[in-house]
């Protein structure tokens, strides 16, 4: 393509759709994967208790209080001396809490340890050791194997190609709401296009939502300038921090040791504010120190803004010192954008909403890339010879999608079949994911494409599908007990299973037609046009 | 129910939509329908969308309800849109069509 | 030979508008979340405020940029469009000296 100083200018459609193609073409792959891995994460915490079928389907939310006084408790024992202890509560979605602590004595450095506890007794969950439905949240935005940081700004340029590719999608298909309903089925090229083009038409509204919020969760990453800028001082900082999470500064300890008054009751208040199975998280700066804070916060549920509400007490008197709910106009929209980007606000047919529109919007990744190739294959002069960048985006393709599928589901077959005593247990099933995905990309390379496609699909659906098999096998929870204790959990997992591999086996007979039909528009020395070959100019 | 009334709703709405455009009462009519008729579909789906509107706004405040009801109106034009997909293929082909 | 030249030389234009849309986009974008600390609002919600819409701005200047005739005018729209944006950062940087 050739934008420049031309004597013919092309219409904006024209250079749009090129702008189009290429913002999406050099960042399709990761895309795809951020596409597919947050949309799974819109059940990560169903995923998680599928990935510890050790504990117990949870019949009813414990009361938050209790769970929150036990794992004080416990962190006591464990944490002692850190300044910081940080609890995430059980809710309808979650049957285990989870703690993360500052290691003592490493102020000033980020040195954490966290772990898993049970809601009942408040000790350390006896169960696989496991990343859960998290690893997929986390690579989601910040990926693996690179620093924390490296994977949030890749994520976020990656973003920003999304973007740009929403709105130059929009003005090449200024005729958008027309063109959507006329779809055309099964047409070679055109109808990839008509495909990309529904997905694109039909969720656009969480299309542009998903991606401009997505940018704003990590704006503090991406666009500091401003704060650096107003703010010189850290109390003048704490300003801003203050109105955008629910953090609270350790400070100095007094060194007096004092005992922490019982959580259960400041967590009590909290309740009473904000509704019995409305609170989130409790954070114990300097706990056992007379200088000890506790900040309970709220939920997610009943507003749709993650902005900081939370009550502080005193951590060794118990007395309320402040309650936060309210921030300024600006943070609170931020707060809505966030919130509108994680869907925790909602109830269960909203986040089924937002999984299937979500998922839609993967297909919408997917079939561009593909789309591309297609395209492309029609032009080749010798389509049994591509040029080299043909090749590696055919190959690409195929690993970063069919791939993707496949690694996906072995590190849920790794979850079901590692050894519990292995070290680093949680580790490895991760280990595991990147290293199916490698084999499937060295298959993507070694087999002819279409093969590749074909058996990478087949292998997909055979992945999914053989795993609540394999649950029957290795665990005490089998779909026909789930479903007769009302487990809705693990059912749904079994079951969300099976329909994404009959959707992978869809995709698999699809492509196998669409094998046989495509025929290249010219060849070196046709002996007679092909019916196919001529009927296909569509 | 709720969600289930606002769903349909939404559906119905897209589907007068979509039944209001030339192009989709050729295929399933074979012909273009009367103006008034065309109006009336277009209105009443505009209506059907706006009583969902309401009614998941009642049921789940302005935030949420907002939200959701981007939810169940993109769904529901994706299914409307499914289903003329459906519709064209199974119809007997009468000549060629690109 | 000579088609490498005209190749090259073809692709001048083109680098130099990725330039402006990545580099410029982004500057810009930058400047403007400075700018809007200049909004008459408490700092705190100015400093997100504009933040929030740094985005926005990007992902026009990269739209803009290669949506003109040439790269000349997409570097010319930038330039201009950095003008009020500056002015407003600077006011703030000398203000911010003085508060």
């Amino acid at each position: 393509m050739s934008i420049g100083a031309e004597p013919h200018p092309r219409g904006i459609r024209q250079t749009m759709s090129d702008l189009h193609i290429w913002a999406g073409l050099l960042t399709g792959w990761f895309l795809y994967a951020m596409f597919l891995t947050g949309t799974v994460s819109y059940f990560k915490d169903e995923l998680s208790q599928w990935m510890r079928p050790e504990l117990p389907h949870q019949a009813e939310v414990p009361d938050a209080a209790g769970v929150a006084q036990r794992i004080a408790d416990e962190l006591q024992k464990v944490a002692s001396g850190s300044s910081q202890w940080g609890i995430t509560l059980p809710d309808a979605r979650n049957n285990v809490a989870s703690a993360f602590w500052r290691v003592p004595g490493t102020e000033g450095r980020r040195a954490f340890q966290s772990a898993t506890f049970d809601p009942a007794t408040g000790h350390k969950v006896s169960s696989r050791e496991t990343a859960g439905g998290d690893f997929f949240y986390r690579f989601h935005f910040q990926f693996h194997y690179m620093p924390v940081l490296w994977g949030r700004w890749l994520a976020g340029f990656c973003a920003m190609f999304m973007l740009v590719a929403i709105v130059s999608g929009v003005i090449t298909h200024k005729k958008i709401f027309v063109d959507f309903f006329t779809f055309r089925w099964g047409k070679g090229q055109r109808s990839w296009l008509d495909a990309h083009n529904a997905l694109s038409v039909f969720g656009l509204p969480f299309h542009a939502m998903i991606t401009y919020t997505g940018l704003v969760t990590l704006m503090a990453l991406y666009m500091p300038w401003g704060s650096q800028t107003a703010f010189k001082t850290p109390a003048e900082r704490q300003q801003l921090t203050a109105e955008l999470s629910a953090f609270i500064q350790p400070g100095k300890p007094s060194g007096q040791k004092a005992a922490l008054a019982p959580v259960e009751e400041m967590v009590r208040q909290a309740q009473a504010r904000w509704g019995h199975d409305n609170i989130n998280r409790v954070t114990i700066t300097h706990g056992g120190d007379a200088a000890a804070r506790v900040s309970v916060s709220r939920g997610d549920q009943g507003r749709t803004s993650v902005s900081p509400q939370y009550m502080l007490f005193e951590g060794n008197t118990g007395r309320l010192l402040e309650t936060k709910d309210h921030v300024g106009p600006a943070a609170e929209t931020r707060g809505v954008m966030y919130a509108l980007h994680l869907g925790r606000f909602g109830d269960g047919v909203t986040r089924w909403l937002y999984f299937i529109v979500s998922l839609a919007g993967t297909a919408m990744v997917g079939t561009g890339l593909v789309m591309w190739t297609v395209k492309r294959r029609q032009k080749l002069p010798d389509p049994d010879r591509p040029y080299f960048g043909f090749r590696v985006v055919e190959r690409l393709n195929i690993a970063a999608i069919a791939g993707l599928s496949i690694a996906m589901a072995g590190m849920l077959w790794a979850n079901r079949l590692l050894p519990t005593d292995l070290p680093d247990r949680a580790a490895w099933e991760i280990h595991s994911f990147f290293i199916v995905w490698g084999l499937m990309a060295v298959h993507a390379v070694l087999r002819p494409a279409k093969r590749a496609w074909l058996e990478q699909l087949w292998l997909a659906t055979a992945a999914l599908a053989l795993l609540p098999l394999v649950n029957v096998f290795t665990t005490h929870r089998p779909l026909w007990r789930s479903l007769a204790e009302g487990d809705w959990v693990f059912a749904g997992v079994d079951g969300m299973l099976w329909a994404l591999a009959a959707l992978h086996a869809m995709l698999a007979i699809r492509t196998a037609r669409h094998s046989t039909k495509v025929r290249p528009a010219r060849r070196a020395a046709p002996l007679r046009p092909t019916p196919s070959s001529a009927g296909e100019r569509a | 129910m709720t969600h289930l009334a606002v769903f349909l709703l939404s559906t119905l709405g897209f589907a007068g939509l979509a039944l209001a455009m030339e192009r989709h009462q050729e295929d399933l009519f074979g012909h273009a329908l009367a103006a008034t008729a065309t109006r009336s579909l277009r209105m009443a789906g505009v209506a059907a969308l706006l009583l969902a509107l309401g009614v998941i706004v009642r049921a789940q405040g302005w935030g949420v309800g907002l939200v959701s009801f981007s939810g169940h109106t993109s769904l529901g034009a994706g299914l409307v849109f499914g289903v003329l997909i459906v519709i064209e293929r199974t119809r007997p082909r009468q000549t060629a069509r690109r | 030979m000579s088609a490498v030249f005209d190749r090259a030389r073809s692709a001048g234009p083109l680098l130099s508008r990725i330039v402006a849309a990545v580099f410029g986009g982004y500057g810009l974008a930058a400047l403007g979340s400075v700018a809007a600390l200049a909004l008459p609002m408490d700092k705190t919600q100015a400093v997100i405020t504009g933040a929030l819409a740094s985005f926005a701005i990007y992902a026009g200047a990269v739209v803009w940029v290669f949506a003109v005739r040439s790269a000349r005018r997409a570097w010319a729209g930038l330039l201009i469009a950095a003008v009020p944006l500056g002015l407003a950062a600077c006011s703030v940087w000398s203000g911010g000296a003085a508060a």
